[in-house]
């Protein structure tokens, strides 16, 4: 670039304490990262601030519910962990189907601080990992920027890593999930492969592989560096850029790093067997056939050359060929029939909406909208294209890596809005490279201009302040998004209205009752939504949980909800189900509730058994609960679960979420009984009668009807029933 | 002999409803035949049926029949109306037939798929009450009545034919269907076409890119391919793509005034999203051209031109959009200074 050849040949003086000058740039940039590290922490912890150290959401609590077992029984058990406490009768194998990444990270985090005698309890060390791993990642994003284009673009890209909204979104305090950990590994990765491109280092390639490994540890998403990396070589091979550096970076993370990856249970085979790991092996061949060209060119005459290169490339065309088409065969007939559904939805957009509604169902799969980029990367969506220019002047090998990461990733993040996470470490790099040569050009020019200071100077800086103006637009943007949009942890609710702050506990106070109320090994039957919950936080057995394997069993309980009261016994007694637990929104106004949720239940239970159809819940094509309602909703499971002695609370029996009176208010359970609701009635927890009233009902139909209130009081004085 | 008189009546009897019986069977089992022939004979596997045939297979036949037939109600008349998305529609039920069939490895005698055009058979589609487009029926073994003793499929399967048809067969007639086999993106013969081209266009390409003179090694075009693949899509392009949304709305309320702008952020606009991305990738572009370009320029009052030019469009760019983004979502952003700097 010129810049900086221009700057050094104005002024030789500035560089004659070169020592004195680096050494203090190393402080000062060592000061700086660490703040940056401290500002990346900080503002993550609003959640804990505004609510308390809690874990969020549903997937967080089978994570931490993992750790916990992982501190208390170590990593033998832990890795054959066959779990019976869900999906009860069938249980699932946690350690083949999780990625360990995140578990093992934490569950060390805190050995290391008992081995330290510092005691944290186990969800402490959960709800802190994501803020200490996003400083790491800042960290990281420090040492990748440098690589590429110097300490200063560093420096920037950090602190815009450590508060881009779209990362804080997934890393607030107690947000404990996969991508806490797996973007930082992601961005050290790559770290590592241009560390290695740019020294040809073999300690540097080894160590890639390793956070390659750690990467696979950690997310599904590894599948992203597999492919980038490969692109990467092929376009320096294709552009005339191959080295033996090259080859250093990309051999050993190809051999080291599928070895390392089929180590890691959920991935195995994989490894080697499905189509996203096909590129990488094709540019491995590749880059050996043209190492071998190179090869033959230094150590032959140019004239010899010519003669040879004929020669070597048809025999190597017809290697590759044939290569090819082995790879061609494999691809299709590997398990996935080629790629993968969500795989071949980023090569074709519109893949899924077509063939896999599954996947084109799911909100974080859908292709976002101009506002999300405002809202997820903010000011950097007007940076990232002069960060794009700058990494072309002039271009370096490094430099044309960050290039093929925004550009793949921002068509990535365009097709799914999930993966404008994987689009924000790549445009804070670009940006910080943007702003960084900004400021370096223009406060570059008000220096020189000092002396005698001129218009053009404060042009300058009239420019300079309006990039400073951005990134301070910036700071406000990514300030509010962590303490207005992203920090709800959805377990504590709170609301403010006129007489102040309200606080929504119920969640935690059901669970609470479960785990001292009743027997360990009783089964509790719930939604899907609330499985993971009740087992890590209740440590009860449920019936089906948040890793939906197993279609026919959720459908089995979608069923029992949407029957009525006996048929519904019968289902969930068949599974030994002691409890039902139903979240009700309907006296507060809390709008994900479960009857919100009926229609699901109902289709999915419709799906598997044919007796439940939705035309029976529906008036004129809309689920209500009012008067009008069908009488299949009215004598539904869910329906009188939620609204049970509802009438009592303010005598109208008035619900607040769909906004009108129930439809029917008066009524009594014979199969179920209530033991617990919830103070604002969020939570409410039925228990399932014992087998004998059933017999006794059926012995003396006639009086079944009228006594069935009172034959559950005389139940206790009679003799214990034979199956409890 | 009165007794023999019985006997031999009772044998003519049993032997004539036998071979009634055997007659039926042989009836059905020619039916069977016929519509395996007819299947065999449509490429897809989907029966054409007209009035003659929907008589002689369905309504002329005794219950309970030996087979099911699941009849998509065509017109061809309406096929270029693209809200009922009849040709998506046919192809789609075409789709499961053959695959239902090759994955039964046409072995398979319970169930037809059939279409009934509506020009042909105007009677049948009488008899089966049809009269609004697209239908699908299940005509089940036991079926008499057409319009009563058929099942219908839901109005809202019709978006995601494949997967609802799929549903709807398996939970009504207990058969599976089996994967679909969707056809391969490119056929056999372009696949070859395309593995012979690049076979001989091979060798040329690598002498060029040995030689280093293709236009990859133009780092112009990286450039103006990474900024364009930038700008299509922060402009949300791909959301146009895969939701197919229009460019830009008419007002109900006005026929003349067009609309750009779409309020609610799960929406979006063509028109809206480029230019939005212009405004975007037009901020980076000065910023560009101030670090890169600018500085270096001699003449001071272009140079503070170009300057004051940048500063202004940029803040105007930032300014627009934070608007818009304002307007369209809802949101309003504020900082958190201490209360009395408010």
């Amino acid at each position: 670039m010129a810049a900086p050849e221009a700057s050094t040949a104005a002024v030789p003086t500035l560089y004659t304490n070169n020592t004195l000058r680096n050494a203090f740039g190393g402080v000062l940039s060592f000061f700086i990262l660490l703040l940056i590290g401290v500002l990346a922490f900080s503002i993550r912890l609003f959640s804990v601030i505004k609510y308390e150290s809690v874990i969020h959401e549903f997937d967080p609590y089978f994570n931490y519910r993992v750790t916990q077992f992982l501190t208390k029984k170590g990593i033998y058990e832990f890795w054959n962990w066959f779990d019976d406490r869900t999906w009860y009768p069938l249980g699932r194998v946690i350690g083949g189907t999780v990625y360990p990444g995140l578990t093992l990270t934490a569950g060390t985090i805190w050995w290391l601080l008992n081995s330290l005698n510092i005691p944290l309890s186990v969800e402490t060390v959960c709800v802190f990992t994501a803020p200490i791993f996003s400083a790491f990642a800042s960290w990281a994003t420090y040492l990748l920027t440098k690589e590429v284009k110097g300490a200063g673009a560093g420096l920037t890209s950090a602190v815009l890593l450590a508060m881009v909204p779209s990362y804080i979104s997934r890393s607030v305090a107690g947000s404990y999930d996969n991508e806490a950990v797996a973007i930082f590994a992601l961005i050290f990765t790559f770290y590592l492969y241009l560390k290695t491109l740019n020294t040809g280092s073999l300690f540097y390639a080894t160590l890639n592989s390793l956070a390659y490994f750690y990467m696979v540890c950690s997310w599904g998403g590894y599948t992203f560096i597999i492919n980038l990396i490969p692109m990467h070589v092929l376009l320096c091979i294709v552009t005339g850029r191959y080295s033996s550096r090259l080859y250093i970076a990309y051999a050993p993370l190809v051999v080291l790093g599928t070895l390392l990856a089929a180590l890691v249970p959920v991935v195995g085979f994989n490894a080697v067997m499905t189509s996203e790991h096909f590129a990488s092996f094709l540019v491995f061949i590749i880059i050996h056939v043209v190492a071998f060209v190179y090869y033959i060119k230094g150590i032959l005459s140019p004239k010899m050359f010519k003669v040879a290169v004929t020669l070597v490339v048809t025999v190597g065309l017809a290697v590759c060929c044939a290569v090819i088409a082995v790879l061609i065969a494999l691809v299709a007939s590997s398990p996935t029939k080629g790629w993968s559904g969500r795989s071949l939805s980023l090569l074709d957009p519109t893949y899924a909406s077509k063939y896999i509604p599954i996947i084109a169902s799911v909100s974080e799969h859908q292709p976002p909208t101009w506002p999300s980029y405002f809202m997820d990367i903010n000011v950097l969506a007007f940076l990232v294209p002069a960060g794009i220019i700058a990494c072309f002047l002039p271009l370096s090998d490094a430099s044309s890596f960050v290039v093929l990461y925004i550009a793949t990733s921002v068509y990535f993040s365009g097709v799914m809005v999930r993966l404008m996470l994987v689009l924000a470490p790549a445009a804070c790099i670009t940006s910080g490279i943007a702003l960084s040569e900004a400021f370096d050009v223009l406060t570059g020019s008000i220096k020189f201009q000092l002396p005698g200071v001129t218009s053009n100077a404060e042009v300058d800086a009239g420019e300079t302040s309006s990039d400073t103006s951005e990134a301070q637009t910036d700071e406000v943007h990514s300030v509010w998004a962590a303490a207005e949009a992203y920090s709800a942890p959805s377990i504590v609710l709170t609301t403010r209205s006129r007489d102040g702050l309200h606080v929504f506990d119920d969640f935690r106070e059901a669970y609470a009752w479960l785990s001292h109320n009743t027997d360990v090994n009783d089964k509790v039957a719930s939604w899907w939504d609330y499985g993971y919950q009740t087992t890590a936080m209740a440590n009860r057995t449920v019936i089906v949980d948040n890793n939906t394997w197993n279609n026919t069993h959720i459908a089995t309980v979608g069923t029992a909800m949407s029957s009525p009261e006996r048929a519904a016994w019968e289902i969930f007694h068949s599974l030994d189900v002691k409890y039902v637990l139903v979240v009700f929104g309907g006296l507060i106004g809390y709008p994900s509730d479960d009857i919100n949720k009926f229609l699901w239940m109902v289709r999915i239970g419709g799906g598997v058994f044919p007796h439940i159809k939705e035309p029976d819940y529906l008036r004129d094509g809309q689920y209500r609960i009012d008067s009008q309602a069908t009488p299949t909703m009215l004598n539904c499971l869910m329906y009188k679960l939620s609204y049970y002695r509802f009438v009592e609370t303010d005598g109208k029996a008035y619900d607040r979420v769909r906004r009108t009176e129930i439809g029917k208010k008066y009524f009594k359970l014979t199969h179920f009984e209530e033991v617990f609701t919830t103070h604002h009635w969020m939570v409410r927890i039925y228990k399932l009668k014992p087998l004998k009233n059933r017999i006794r009902g059926k012995a003396k139909k006639s009086k079944s009807k009228t006594s069935s209130t009172s034959s559950s009081k005389r139940s206790g004085t009679k003799k214990k029933n034979p199956w409890q | 002999m009165a007794i023999s008189y019985i006997h031999l009546f009772i044998l003519s009897f049993v032997s004539i409803s036998r071979f009634l019986e055997i007659s039926k069977a042989g009836a059905e089992s020619e039916l069977v035949a016929d519509l395996l022939t007819l299947q065999s004979q449509s490429e897809s596997g989907v029966i054409h049926l007209d009035d003659r045939t929907v008589s002689k297979f369905i309504t002329s036949t005794k219950t309970p029949r030996p087979y099911s037939l699941l009849i998509f109600f065509d017109a061809i008349l309406l096929h270029d109306k693209s809200d009922l998305r009849l040709p998506v529609l046919v192809h789609d039920f075409a789709l499961v037939a053959s695959s239902f069939i090759a994955n039964h490895n046409g072995s398979n005698t319970k169930l037809f798929f059939c279409d009934l055009e509506f020009r042909e058979s105007q009677s049948s589609f009488k008899l089966f009450d049809v009269n609004a487009l697209p239908n699908i029926y299940l005509v089940g073994p036991d079926a008499e009545s057409l319009k009563d003793d058929t099942e219908q499929m839901e109005q809202s399967g019709f978006t995601r034919l494949t997967e609802s048809l799929v549903e709807f067969i398996e939970s009504r007639t207990q058969l599976t269907v089996g994967p679909i086999h969707h056809p391969p993106i490119i056929s056999k013969k372009q696949m070859v076409l395309i593995i012979g081209f690049l076979l001989i266009w091979s060798p040329f390409a690598a002498r060029k890119i040995v030689a280093g003179e293709t236009m990859f090694h133009n780092p112009r075009i990286w450039l103006s391919g990474a900024i364009f693949v930038y700008f299509f899509s922060v402009s949300g392009a791909m959301h146009i793509i895969i939701r197919k949304m229009p460019m830009f709305l008419m007002d109900r309320e006005d026929p003349n005034k067009l609309i750009f702008f779409y309020r609610g952020t799960g929406i979006q606009l063509g028109l809206e999203g480029f230019m939005v991305g212009f405004l975007y990738t037009i901020v980076g572009l000065l910023l560009a051209v101030v670090t890169h370009v600018l500085v270096y320029v001699k003449d001071l009052k272009t140079k503070r031109i170009g300057m004051l030019f940048s500063i202004f469009v940029s803040f105007w760019a930032v300014k627009q959009v934070i608007f818009l983004d304002n307007w369209k979502t809802g949101y309003a952003i504020h900082g958190f200074w201490p209360s009395r700097w408010n």
